[in-house]
């Protein structure tokens, strides 16, 4: 996550010219360009190895949706409907141009555009994932702190013994328990199922503590153990710990101030890092709990061979996991004083 | 500085008279992890009069530097310390961190070696300067905001407001240490420990560092302990030197008694190993041979006996004791030196 | 670190040690986790030689759902009627295989391509990361399905699959750890004395980064167990009848208010066996880096 460029070391010296020049030389600006460039390839790359994965897969998409029974004639005229006598190339750049004004195609199956289908299903999904995320820094930070302010007792050792365990549970596998605890055994929860947000915060959230606390616990883990550890060794490393310290101020004040301050970059990135594999982790925890998110959405159509949608859930998933690393880099060029700056 | 003022200096505040401001006796600190033990402190004593300034010389593994963190309570949980070291009468060691912290920054304050390292990167230096202004009594935002100033005036820091608003990485290392004593004083400390403090700076900015630490010193009254592997250094600048080797003080004796009849072989060996312009061009700097001892087995005898010229068979069977040869001039050896080098 | 200048490393003097009891934890570190996949790795390659296990498939379905400690039955039975605890036997075979031949092809190539890559620099390393990046990206699953779909879902085709997971993985490990030692003189004297690019690569880069690499696959058997589980459990990965521990999950959540210990066994053996991977990775992550 360096963001080192010689190029952007020249603005340190930069007088005030005027509020738009500044604003445009600021280094983070450029620094935002020059990353965005650089995602844009990316998803392209994706979207083009999507494209490729799937048409490579055997049998005619016409035929696999009308079933065996279909004339010929029907297929051919089917085939050219959903524009598949099309050159492969041809119909990358159709797909490539529609996507780029926001079409990302018609559902082979419903026959729906792609676009306001997922924008539904988004929803979904990034509640499930938000709320994981919530609760899983909720606890982490806490738990990480308090295990640092006393390294190697009790707490700490607890701590550390739990996260390592819980690590080695799968999200799948905690699923399954907690619907078997607390869904079959004691009916808490609703086992499956999702009530939008329209029928009630209180019945919404209900319905989304079981998938999202099945996703959120690993996490919680992870953090926990990255978080205390990054402490614990500025704690006992760094000199400047020894300063804060040195000054008289309290073990709360050393570990908040200083040590919490820096880790806190660290922990942004991982986040930041972790969104992009979350979102595959959504889709088993939405089959799981059949909740009506993009992970569903792309299993059911992997399923029904509907490749138009498949297509844009691999799109969306790459986006989202190349603009968190996007986010993550940006947010910490404007916390990180280093990098605001330009240089280190 | 010349000799002559020098030994002005000295003669002003020839004893301080009364009692000690820190009096250190029979310090030991030793670390024991995974059943190994490292005796960093072996038995260190030593008296600070206000107003002195003391410089602890010695190699890395000396326990020059442990010692002082020692007395500040800044060692980590591994270190095992015994012995006594009573800041104006009172015992610091073995308080609870609660009561420690009072004395850190208000009675004695630090500065460390290198100075990128020893601030917050991502502080600005206004607030890691009113950290420590307003760690020791109850003062306002806007308070400690004018007493940040002062200091930054008392270091000679440059544009003290723009700095106020920067970063460490913003500063060139001579500014930043200037920063890093301007939180040092912040509470008026009565004692200073200058931890390698100029070690990491060029030798411009070390001669500016040093000249600050001087008049600060003269102007506030304060104490200094100046922690250095640099023989050189304390003989410009300090009043007393003790030279410290294996955890153990080897020489003590104010500067010029100490320059003008250097006892002990070690203090003799690093006084060799500075580089001089009398010396023929060309001719091979004098290195001690030998490794420093081993802290976890140290020998019986005295630890610097297979690196010691003057070394002789009794040196093996007994560790030579630490006492007052001549008034004011205290050794740890058998065989000492004749006393007419530099 | 200045805190201490004791001729000694930081890591002698971090915590307090308690003696005998440490000494005996640190062997216990080791110990577990490597007795834990002993038992585990004998068990599923060699019980089944050893000692009567009845086949994982074809079932008699009279005998089905029976419970565990039932007389050859010692988990008892699925609603196949087959045997529980030789389904999850021969299920943890396809699970360990899979994982260490996703693992051993993602060290090879994946250790090679990032080695090259930061050894070569410039445009190459480019090229190679922004190659990786897409992998990165492009989610498994879909990989897995188009060549479940063309070739037919099988072991070797979930391996390919998941190799796709590990290869950009181990590559940014073996990035890294490349970039650290290019900057250790050894390896500018190595560059000096006119070595060729081949022998850095073999004789000065891959012993030295392999530790790491290694250190890495161990907690990579576990993401790529869990991983594989998943697959197979949304019917993507070994397909039944086949055991798999994934499968059996999947297959045990249709009636898990009837029968919800043949969701638990496969559930347990999972956790347990990553537990011991990630044990064994920290403990070797710990001592790679001197602790």
């Amino acid at each position: 996550m360096t963001v080192t460029d010689p190029a952007l070391g020249d603005a340190r010296e930069t007088a005030a010219p005027g509020v738009a020049t500044r604003i445009l030389r600021s280094p983070s600006l450029r620094l935002i360009v020059r990353r965005l460039l650089a995602a844009i390839p990316i998803i392209i790359g994706v979207s083009l190895l999507t494209f490729i994965v799937l048409s490579l897969i055997p049998g005619n998409a016409a035929q696999l949706l009308l079933g065996p029974e279909a004339t010929p004639e029907q297929v051919e005229a089917m085939t050219r409907q959903m524009g598949l006598d099309q050159p492969p190339v041809q119909r990358y750049l159709d797909w490539l141009g529609g996507a780029l004004t926001g079409d990302l195609g018609t559902s082979l199956v419903s026959q729906q555009p792609v676009t306001s289908e997922l924008g539904v299903r988004l929803g979904v999904t990034g509640e499930l994932v938000g709320l994981a995320f919530l609760m899983s820094l909720g606890f982490a930070i806490p738990v990480a702190l308090l295990a640092a302010y006393r390294p190697n007792r009790l707490f700490d050792r607890v701590s550390m013994l739990v996260s390592i365990t819980g690590l080695a549970v799968a999200n799948y596998v905690i699923a399954l328990l907690l619907v078997l605890v607390f869904a079959v055994q004691f009916t808490f929860f609703p086992a499956i199922g999702y009530v939008p947000l329209s029928q009630g915060l209180g019945e919404n959230l209900r319905s989304m503590l079981l998938p999202a606390v099945s996703i959120a616990f690993p996490l919680f883990c992870f953090y926990t153990r990255f978080l205390r550890g990054d402490l614990v060794d500025q704690l006992q490393g760094e000199d400047y710990i020894t300063t804060a310290r040195a000054k008289g101020i309290g073990p709360w004040q050393v570990l908040l101030r200083h040590a919490f301050r820096n880790s806190s970059f660290g922990l942004l990135t991982v986040v930041g890092l972790n969104l992009g594999t979350l979102i595959g982790a959504t889709v088993i925890i939405e089959q799981i709990f059949a909740l009506p998110g993009i992970g569903q959405l792309m299993l059911q159509a992997i399923n029904t061979r509907d490749f138009v949608v498949v297509q844009a859930c691999v799109v969306v998933f790459a986006v989202v996991a190349v603009l968190a690393n996007l986010v993550t880099d940006l947010l910490y060029a404007v916390l990180d004083p280093r990098i605001r700056y330009g240089n280190r | 500085m010349s000799i002559e003022e020098m030994a002005e200096r000295t003669a002003i505040v020839a004893d301080g008279g009364g009692q000690p401001l820190l009096e250190v006796e029979d310090l030991r600190v030793r670390f024991e992890s995974r059943g190994r033990r490292v005796n960093a402190v072996n038995g260190l004593s030593y008296r600070l009069y206000e107003g002195r300034m003391l410089a602890i010389i010695g190699e890395s593994g000396s326990g020059k530097s442990v010692s002082s963190r020692a007395l500040m309570g800044l060692l980590p949980g591994s270190a095992r310390i015994s012995g006594s070291a009573r800041f104006q009468g009172r015992q610091l060691l073995g308080l609870p961190d609660r009561e420690m912290r009072r004395h850190r920054g208000a009675d004695i304050a630090m500065v460390f070696q290198d100075p990128a390292r020893s601030l917050n990167p991502t502080m600005r230096i206004g607030a890691q300067i009113t950290e420590a202004v307003r760690a020791h009594g109850d003062v306002d935002k806007r308070a400690a905001y004018e007493r940040a100033m002062e200091l930054l005036q008392l270091v000679r820091l440059p544009a003290p407001e723009r700095r106020f608003h920067e970063y460490p990485h913003q500063l060139s290392g001579g500014m930043r240490q200037r920063v890093m004593i301007a939180i040092a004083l912040a509470a008026d400390p009565k004692l200073l420990i200058a931890d390698e403090a100029t070690t990491a700076l060029d030798v411009t900015t070390q001669a500016q560092i040093m000249e600050l630490l001087l008049e600060l010193q003269e102007r506030l009254g304060m104490a200094i302990i100046l922690i250095s592997h640099d023989l050189g250094l304390a003989a410009t600048y300090a009043h007393d030197v003790i030279v410290m080797y294996a955890g153990r003080a080897v020489e003590y004796a104010p500067a010029s008694t100490l320059f003008a009849a250097v006892r002990m072989p070690y203090t003799e060996a690093l006084l060799g190993a500075i580089p001089r312009l009398e010396r023929p061009p060309h001719s091979p700097l004098p290195v001690t041979p030998g490794q420093p001892p081993d802290l976890t087995a140290l020998p019986a005898g005295c630890p610097f006996e297979p690196r010691c010229p003057r070394a002789q068979d009794d040196c093996r069977t007994e560790a030579p004791p630490f006492t007052e040869h001549e008034p004011g001039h205290w050794w740890a050896c058998y065989h000492p030196c004749e006393g007419s080098s530099s | 670190m200045a805190i201490v200048e004791a001729s000694a490393s930081p890591a002698l003097l971090e915590e307090a040690g308690q003696g005998r009891v440490r000494g005996w934890l640190r062997h216990l570190e080791l110990a577990f986790p490597i007795g834990l996949l002993t038992l585990i790795i004998g068990a599923c390659f060699f019980w089944p030689m050893i000692a009567a296990v009845p086949q994982p498939v074809g079932g008699d379905v009279l005998e089905s759902n029976l419970p565990a400690f039932s007389p050859g039955h010692l988990l008892g039975t699925d609603p196949n009627g087959n045997d529980v605890f030789s389904r999850i036997l021969y299920g943890g075979r396809s699970s360990l295989v899979v994982g260490v031949a996703v693992n051993v092809l993602g060290l090879l190539v994946g250790g090679t391509l990032g080695a090259v890559s930061a050894y070569a620099g410039g445009k190459i390393d480019a090229v190679i990361m922004r190659l990786l990046d897409v992998l990165i990206a492009f989610p498994s699953l879909v990989l897995t399905l188009a060549v479940a779909q063309s070739l037919g879902p099988s072991q070797l085709n979930t391996i390919f699959a998941l190799a796709f997971f590990s290869v950009p993985a181990f590559a940014r490990v073996s990035r890294a750890a490349t970039l650290r030692l290019r900057e250790q003189p050894f390896m500018m004297a190595a560059q000096l004395c006119g070595t060729s690019t081949w022998r850095m690569l073999f004789r000065h880069i891959a012993p030295n980064i392999t530790p790491q690499l290694v250190t890495f696959s161990m907690l990579g058997m576990g993401i790529i167990i869990v991983i594989e589980g998943a697959l197979s459990f949304l019917g993507l990965g070994i397909p039944p009848p086949a055991p798999s521990w994934g499968n059996m999950i999947s297959q045990g959540q249709q009636a898990l208010s009837a029968t919800p210990m043949l969701v638990v066994w496969p559930c347990v053996v999972l956790f347990l066996t990553v537990l011991a991977f990630n044990l064994l990775g920290e403990t070797l992550r710990g001592r790679w880096s001197g602790r």
